[in-house]
């Protein structure tokens, strides 16, 4: 980095913390439309695309990446309290963070959630700043058969799920990838499975399947008790210690945040790929190569923290290829695009040199936004917290009132309320007789991205199956799967070995 | 070593459901692609078959369990008469209700009603004015918010119409 960069980064930096009266109430709004399903920070950008283009360029931008974060951040928040994901990026962070709350350890998990998420955003955000031109050369090696080693990444998440019930956890998550492929054939757009709905000719939209599984579900199922928190975790007073204790076992960990949110990073530079693929990718690797990986899934502050520091690696990574490349990596950065477009901004290498202020600025605008939000979103813990103690004859049909209308919002079809109150039985079903609901989410996340990059390959390659280990990184990455399937098993076995030595 | 002999048998009518679920929507899916090309067939087939694969192996494991006597067909694990008393089926009741009538009757007052019918289900009648007040609460805030502020397409009807009318003149 030369000294004239430098100074502009400075220059920049401060610029930013200049539109803090802009940022602070945005991530306000950004951690509440987070929050809720269906109301992610594309779809609130679109709502406020008039407020946008008004503004000037530099607080246009300001507000969009403010938002961005602030949602990504925000949709952890429900997950966590009252095992709710916000966004299908957030799926993965109930897995650990909502049996957390019920043990009444709800505000040291949004500790943890608020420091993985603001340190793996900011630390990728500075990598990303860094690396960009070796960064915007990924999504260029990553082709339909890297994307496939990539998925499967994920989609192993299952088996790890299905750990206490292996044929269960299978039929589950194998079920959510049938779901995951009605709609049209990515090749000859052949209708398949659509029971004749043409609202379903485009797949099985994910909010209102997300809705129900989870927050439709969980609703009927919270009834049963008074409260959220289960007996013997009933809550304190609203404290610090708690949320200190919270950064405390977050920050001990700092090398797991550093490199699940490379791991989002990574993932966000690749156009199409996202924060569901991120943290579910995170979630598993962090599974497989933990000390304690029998832990996963009661409450681990490492299964907390891999999520949440992936999703938030993946916002800076989505930067990469618009800003060098002007590719889009997902659908807020195409919004971005577009309003960057509207106030004559041209994008390629050339924007650093022709408007580093603009180039630079969004990095810098993600940066500060991060930094403040750790400052003011810490305080509120211990008062979110409280969520989990009211009282649930309140509660449920809060939930269900307004994430069922959440469903609605993506493509306003009545039919999607309708699908996430079916997805919402399906799931309640799922949780009485010992189904996991997130297994079946994976495969309706995953599943059609897996097919889509399947059968690309096979159409490339006339059908040959060999294609799959035809290029050399997506060779690396097989080999690197196969590890990481293989090493989790070896070393379970070794440390199941030593604790059998000191017993003889 | 504790015995298991008072064990209640597990309920593995309950636990069918979502096999046979997946069962019957494959056997549908498959249906739906038998004449298509290969590239509409390929994957799912590929996951279908894994899917019935393992459904019959839960099949069989939930025969084995009757026959020895490990379990019975009951649906005790799904639905109880615990369903009646604690609400449950009344809150599914006025859910169905919300998403058929939420495009008649408009987002505000459909939410403000469920919200007060189901509370007041939930508490078993108790607390009446205080359910009223909340309900009110939270659906004009919904309105204030999604529909005011943020001018979201959300199902509009008499309350919606009438505010807009209202503002427009005041």
């Amino acid at each position: 980095m030369d000294s004239s960069t430098a100074s502009i980064l400075v220059e920049v930096f401060f610029e930013t913390i200049g539109y803090w009266y802009i940022i602070i109430p945005t991530i306000l709004l950004g951690l509440i439309v987070g929050g809720i399903p269906g109301f992610s920070a594309a779809n609130t950008i679109i709502i406020l695309m008039p407020l946008t283009l008004a503004l000037d360029l530099q607080s246009g931008l300001v507000f969009m990446i403010s938002l961005y974060c602030a949602a990504r951040m925000g949709a952890g928040i429900p997950a966590i309290l009252v095992n709710i994901p916000g966004t299908a990026g957030a799926a993965a962070t109930p897995l650990d963070g909502y049996p957390m709350a019920k043990q009444g350890k709800g505000q040291q998990a949004l500790a943890i959630s608020f420091v993985a998420s603001c340190i793996g955003g900011l630390l990728t955000t500075i990598i990303a700043l860094a690396t960009m031109p070796i960064l915007a050369r990924v999504g260029f090696y990553m082709h339909s058969v890297e994307m496939i080693v990539v998925m499967l990444f994920g989609i192993s998440l299952i088996a790890s799920i299905a750990a206490q019930d292996m044929v269960k956890g299978l039929i589950a998550g194998f079920l959510g990838l049938m779901i995951g492929s009605i709609g049209t054939d990515v090749v000859y757009a052949t209708p398949r499975g659509t029971f004749g709905i043409l609202e379903l000719y485009d797949g099985v939209p994910l909010i209102p399947a997300l809705v129900g599984l989870f927050a439709v579900s969980e609703a009927f199922v919270i009834i049963e008790k008074r409260v959220i928190v289960t007996h013997e975790g009933e809550p304190k007073a609203p404290n610090w210690s708690d949320t200190f204790e919270g950064v405390n076992i977050a920050l001990k960990r700092w090398v797991h945040i550093v490199w699940t949110s490379i791991i989002g990073l990574v993932i966000g530079v690749i156009p199409g790929a996202g924060a569901s693929i991120a943290s579910f990718v995170a979630y598993q690797q962090s599974r497989s190569f933990s000390e304690t990986p029998e832990l996963y899934g009661t409450g681990h502050p490492e299964g907390l923290i891999a999520p949440e520091a992936a999703n938030n690696g993946v916002t800076s990574g989505t930067l990469v290829p618009l800003l060098v490349l002007g590719i889009p990596g997902g659908a807020t950065a195409a919004i971005m695009l577009v309003v960057m477009q509207f106030h004559g901004v041209s994008f390629g290498p050339s924007l650093f040199e022709d408007q580093p202020k603009v180039g630079y600025g969004m990095f810098m605008a993600m940066a500060v936004s991060y930094v403040i939000m750790f400052l003011t979103i810490l305080p509120l813990s211990r008062y979110m917290s409280r969520v989990t103690t009211i009282p649930t004859i309140y509660l449920a049909p809060m939930i269900i009132a307004f994430t069922l209308v959440g469903g609605f919002v993506p493509r306003e079809y009545m039919f999607d309320m309708y699908l996430a109150l079916g997805f919402g039985v399906l799931g309640y079903i799922a949780r009485r007789t010992g189904y996991h609901v997130a297994a079946i989410l994976i495969g309706v996340i995953l599943g059609p991205l897996l097919e889509k990059y399947f059968l690309w390959s096979l159409k490339k390659s006339d059908g040959d199956i060999m294609v799959l280990f035809s290029s050399t990184l997506g060779n690396i990455l097989w080999v690197a799967f196969a590890m990481s399937i293989i090493l989790p098993i070896v070393l379970g076995m070794r440390r199941k070995r030593k604790l059998e030595v000191p017993a003889e | 070593m504790p015995s298991d002999h008072h064990k209640p048998p597990r309920q593995i009518g309950g636990e069918l459901v979502i096999p046979i679920l997946a069962v019957g929507f494959t056997i549908y899916f498959f249906s739906t692609i038998w004449n298509s090309p290969w590239t509409a067939q390929v994957s799912t087939f590929m996951v279908g078959g894994i899917l019935l694969l393992v459904c019959a192996i839960f099949f069989v494991r939930a025969g084995i369990w009757l026959v020895r006597g490990e379990g019975t067909l009951g649906v005790g694990n799904l639905f109880t008469m615990d369903d009646i008393r604690t609400g449950r089926i009344g809150l599914l009741l006025t859910t169905i209700a919300y998403v058929m009538f939420i495009d008649t009757l408009g987002f505000t007052l459909m939410t403000f009603l469920f919200l007060a019918v189901s509370m007041l289900i939930l508490a078993k009648g108790k607390n009446a004015g205080f359910i009223t007040m909340v309900s009110a609460a939270m659906a004009l805030t919904g309105w204030a918010v999604f529909i005011w502020a943020f001018d979201t397409r959300f199902p509009r009807g008499w309350f919606e119409t009438t505010m807009k009318a209202v503002l427009a003149n005041g």
